[in-house]
């Protein structure tokens, strides 16, 4: 049982980390290395909140802030520039990883700190004990997917987004200005990101290199997916249980390298992941 | 011709630019060694110590630029094979003990796994459809996989302290400055010889258009993996150098971290130009060695901000901007002389091109169906047709064997299987696309050499001086005066003239079925009437088979032998120009009404659609 929680709980929190990875990467096909400097920065939030004695909760909305604020700022001196040029994008963005990597931690120092959870304490489930807060991740994972689901698919914000994908130049022609979707798309995508760093950090620590480990993650799991939420949050749960798996019964250091390897050989074998049958 | 050739020889001016090339080297292996030779002198230890290791750091450096600023690979897992150096020097070192007998023997075990490493590396990254985001991702994960087996091997590597104090060659800072110094010279002389080599060409080839070179029949995955082990096996030499120098073995040396300072310290020095990267990494660990002490976290902070800028604003790097005002002076590479050599035999039995139930499919979404087709060289099939009938899925089942989804093609009497472009040409096929599929970077000469890559391999050390080519492709470059460009760089050519160098590319592979994509698009008359000449000269003088999918009508009527008519998915008609012209059914197709009529007397595929 306390095995079954821990894949839902862990499947949760790689969703939650990978959404916003999804709108830039699996949807805009923009390859933003800086997401795992973005998702250290919400973290980083969140500490600030814990340091100035403020509701646990405020730290969501100030790292979405953050993030979003980011994002802005990054679309448009590193990734508009570098639009025809994806392996330099993929540079600069990592460049901008490690600038803002150093920049923490010369305003916090580069030891591990820990914030304070929203929710203390373990609740029963189905007779486990199991920490609340882990498996509040769960309920907010398949939000965030429901949420993400009807923003692409039932609006119209979605619909342009999807036409500027499949055919840029066709989408330009009919008075879409594919930029300022690419600038909102990016925005939102780097406020999930730093969004996601807030919410895990009650389980996990904080430091200046959190977020990288999860980058990869992050961009193996889109890889495998495709480009729809639903098949993400699938994705999600297959890994995480591997990795959960991998974990208690062989080794934590191996774990952590699981989905990583499992992926790049699932891509070897079918190139186009999952979700094209 | 062999008069051609020899006067190609003894010109004057080639030679002189051959000699001055020449120069270049030595002038360079006698820098190198004046470098190697004052180093104990002039350098005091701390900076001996800084230098030994940033030596070595370089050659590790040159094999990333040989991967990402040549061939296109952007790879953050070079630190990996350094890595796998280190630890193995460590581990025999330490568990082992120290004789010449175990270094040597560790050295050849260092370069046997680095090899089983890249090459493990390079078949997950490399494979046909593959991205060049996920090979980087892939080279991601390298690094970071080889770090946990580090860390999770517990007393046996040291876990996260790594190895230290284990017993090494006993020799003077200098004499390890010295070998330092002779190891990063004839690696980065090396690299750059093979780099202006035949064989480097082939290098920015695979970087300029991958897709191109599969339709010059050159297996790039096996290319990119063999560079890829190549490189792998040298910057494990220098990790098997670095550790047996400092003694110390940790698993930063085969972290991600590490590998990333790499790409860093190759981007300021300059991709794509072997100094560059030698003097980023010497340039940059000297001073990290005096100001990261310091303002360890600014210093860090600067060089990622000189990154970002250099990434955005100088994407070649620094080097090639300080010698910007001696670039003039550089010696331009020799141009090769032309020769003809002789083209392939004619096809023994057997039809050019023989296809049978061939049937491409969308999900439920038929675009191709029921396609049975022979042609036999000297041919000149002209395949028409309206929008979407299905004229370049037809031509790309042709030329790639995971295209279509049912069915069988056979190229000279050999059936495609599943067999990428590669195979395909190997099979004797040539396609022309229908924009200008040519190599950017590469000059004239360069990109007809690499079209003959299958008929001779390109030397990796020396550039040749004769260009042999099938007598019809030098047909081609003297109708459009190419002849007299081979020095020029595809990218500045007219939209023209890159459609004749793509041609002449594919007849350089001297096929026997040759595949055009609307050769005529965009041609001026002139040139639309050499390009007829061309193929007309090609089928009945050569008896190749000519497979061309045009709109121009007019153009079809002039040269084809046969038209095929293909119209949803379908063959409708085969005939003589004026046959199909005079069919109705024809007419009935481009007017558009031709699902509301059931055709006569052909079988009525029409009927149900």
């Amino acid at each position: 049982m306390n095995l079954l929680l821990d894949v839902l709980s862990t499947a949760a929190m790689l969703y939650i980390v990978t959404a916003g990875l999804m709108m830039v990467f699996g949807v805009m096909k923009i390859v933003n290395f800086a997401h795992g400097a973005i998702i250290t920065l919400g973290s980083y939030a969140s500490f600030v909140v814990t340091r100035l004695g403020l509701d646990p909760w405020l730290g969501l909305p100030l790292a979405l802030a953050v993030g979003a604020a980011t994002g802005m700022a990054v679309e448009w001196l590193i990734v508009r520039p570098l639009y025809k040029r994806p392996l330099d994008a993929i540079l600069a963005t990592w460049g901008l990883g490690i600038v803002i990597g150093q920049a923490i931690t010369i305003a916090f120092g580069r030891e591990v700190q820990f914030v304070d959870s929203p929710v203390r304490g373990a609740v029963s489930f189905l007779g486990t004990e199991y920490s609340a807060y882990r498996l509040l991740l769960v309920p907010v994972a398949l939000a965030l997917c429901l949420a993400l689901t009807a923003l692409l698919n039932g609006t119209r914000f979605g619909v342009v987004t999807r036409a500027v994908i499949m055919n840029e130049d066709l989408a330009k022609g009919l008075g879409i200005h594919s930029e300022r979707i690419r600038f909102a798309t990016f925005s939102l995508g780097a406020g999930l990101g730093a969004l996601a760093g807030a919410l895990i950090t009650p389980l996990s620590s904080v430091d200046p290199n959190m977020g990288l480990p999860w980058l990869i993650s992050a961009f193996m799991l889109v890889m495998v997916s495709g480009h729809s939420m639903a098949s993400l949050l699938l994705t999600c749960a297959i890994f995480g249980a591997c990795q959960v798996l991998v974990s208690t019964y062989l080794s934590p250091v191996l774990g952590g390298v699981t989905i990583a390897v499992l992926a790049a050989v699932t891509l070897r074998i079918r190139p186009r992941g999952f979700a094209h049958e | 011709m062999n008069d051609a050739a020899a006067s190609v020889l003894e010109d004057p001016q080639r030679r002189a630019r051959v000699r001055r090339r020449g120069g270049e080297l030595g002038l360079l292996a006698l820098l190198c060694l004046a470098l190697t030779v004052a180093g104990p002198w002039v350098f005091d230890t701390y900076l001996l110590n800084i230098l030994i290791k940033a030596l070595f750091f370089a050659v590790a450096a040159v094999t990333v630029d040989l991967l990402w600023g040549y061939t296109g690979y952007l790879t953050f897992g070079q630190s990996a094979f350094f890595g796998v150096g280190a630890y193995t020097a460590g581990l025999a070192f330490t568990h082992l003990g120290f004789s010449p007998g175990i270094a040597l023997l560790s050295l050849l075990a260092t370069l046997a796994i680095a090899a089983a490493v890249a090459a493990l590396a390079g078949w997950l990254s490399f494979y046909r459809g593959a991205s060049p985001f996920f090979a980087t991702v892939i080279s991601l994960v390298l690094p970071i996989l080889l770090t946990q087996l580090a860390l999770s091997g517990g007393t046996f590597t040291g876990s996260s302290s790594g190895l230290t104090g284990f017993e090494t060659f006993d020799l003077s800072l200098e004499a390890w400055y010295v070998i330092a110094a002779l190891l990063l010279s004839a690696v980065a002389l090396a690299a750059w010889v093979v780099v202006r080599s035949d064989g480097g060409r082939l290098l920015a080839a695979l970087r300029d258009n991958e897709s191109r070179c599969a339709y010059l029949g050159i297996d790039t995955a096996a290319l990119r993996i063999v560079v890829l082990v190549a490189c792998g096996m040298v910057a494990g030499v220098a990790g098997f150098g670095y550790a047996a120098f400092s003694g110390v073995v940790a698993p930063e040396l085969a972290g991600f971290v590490f590998g990333t300072e790499l790409i860093i310290w190759v981007a300021l020095g300059g991709r794509g130009t072997i100094w560059g990267p030698v003097v980023g990494t010497l340039a940059i660990n000297v001073a990290a060695s005096y100001l990261s002490g310091s303002m360890p976290f600014v210093w860090q902070l600067i060089l990622g901000v000189a990154f970002i800028v250099v990434i955005l604003l100088l994407p070649r790097g620094l080097l090639p901007l300080l010698l910007a005002p001696l670039r003039r002076r550089a010696a331009a590479a020799p141009l090769p002389g032309l020769a003809a050599r002789p083209a392939r035999p004619a096809a023994a039995g057997g039809p050019a091109l023989h296809m049978r139930g061939v049937a491409k499919h969308f999900g439920s979404l038929k675009v191709l169906e029921g396609i049975d087709l022979d042609a036999a060289g000297g041919e000149l099939l002209g395949l028409i047709g309206p929008n979407g009938a299905g004229k370049s899925t037809l031509m790309r089942c042709i030329s790639d064997g995971a295209e279509r989804s049912a069915g069988t093609v056979r190229l000279g009497g050999r059936d495609i299987g599943r067999g990428g472009p590669e195979r395909c040409v190997r099979l004797g096929l040539g396609r022309k696309f229908q924009n200008a599929n040519v190599f950017e970077t590469l000059t004239v000469a360069e990109s007809l050499r690499l079209a003959g890559t299958l008929h001779q391999r390109p030397s990796w050390l020396r550039r040749s001086p004769l260009l042999a080519l099938p007598d019809y492709a030098l047909e081609v470059l003297r109708t459009t005066g190419l002849d007299h460009k081979l020095g020029a760089v595809a990218r500045d050519l007219s939209h023209g003239e890159q459609q004749a160098l793509e041609l002449a590319m594919v007849l350089a592979l001297a096929p026997r079925v040759v595949l055009l994509d609307e050769p005529t698009a965009g041609l001026t008359k002139t040139e639309r009437t050499q390009i007829g000449r061309v193929l007309l000269g090609l089928a009945r003088t050569h008896g190749l088979c000519c497979l061309l999918v045009e709109h121009d009508l007019d153009f079809v009527a002039e040269i084809s032998t046969r038209v095929v008519v293909l119209h949803q998915g379908r063959i409708v008609m085969q005939g003589s120009f004026e046959e199909v012209v005079a069919s109705s059914l024809v007419r009935e197709i481009y007017a558009g009404t031709a699902q509301a009529a059931v055709p006569q007397p052909a079988p009525s595929p029409l009927a149900g659609a």
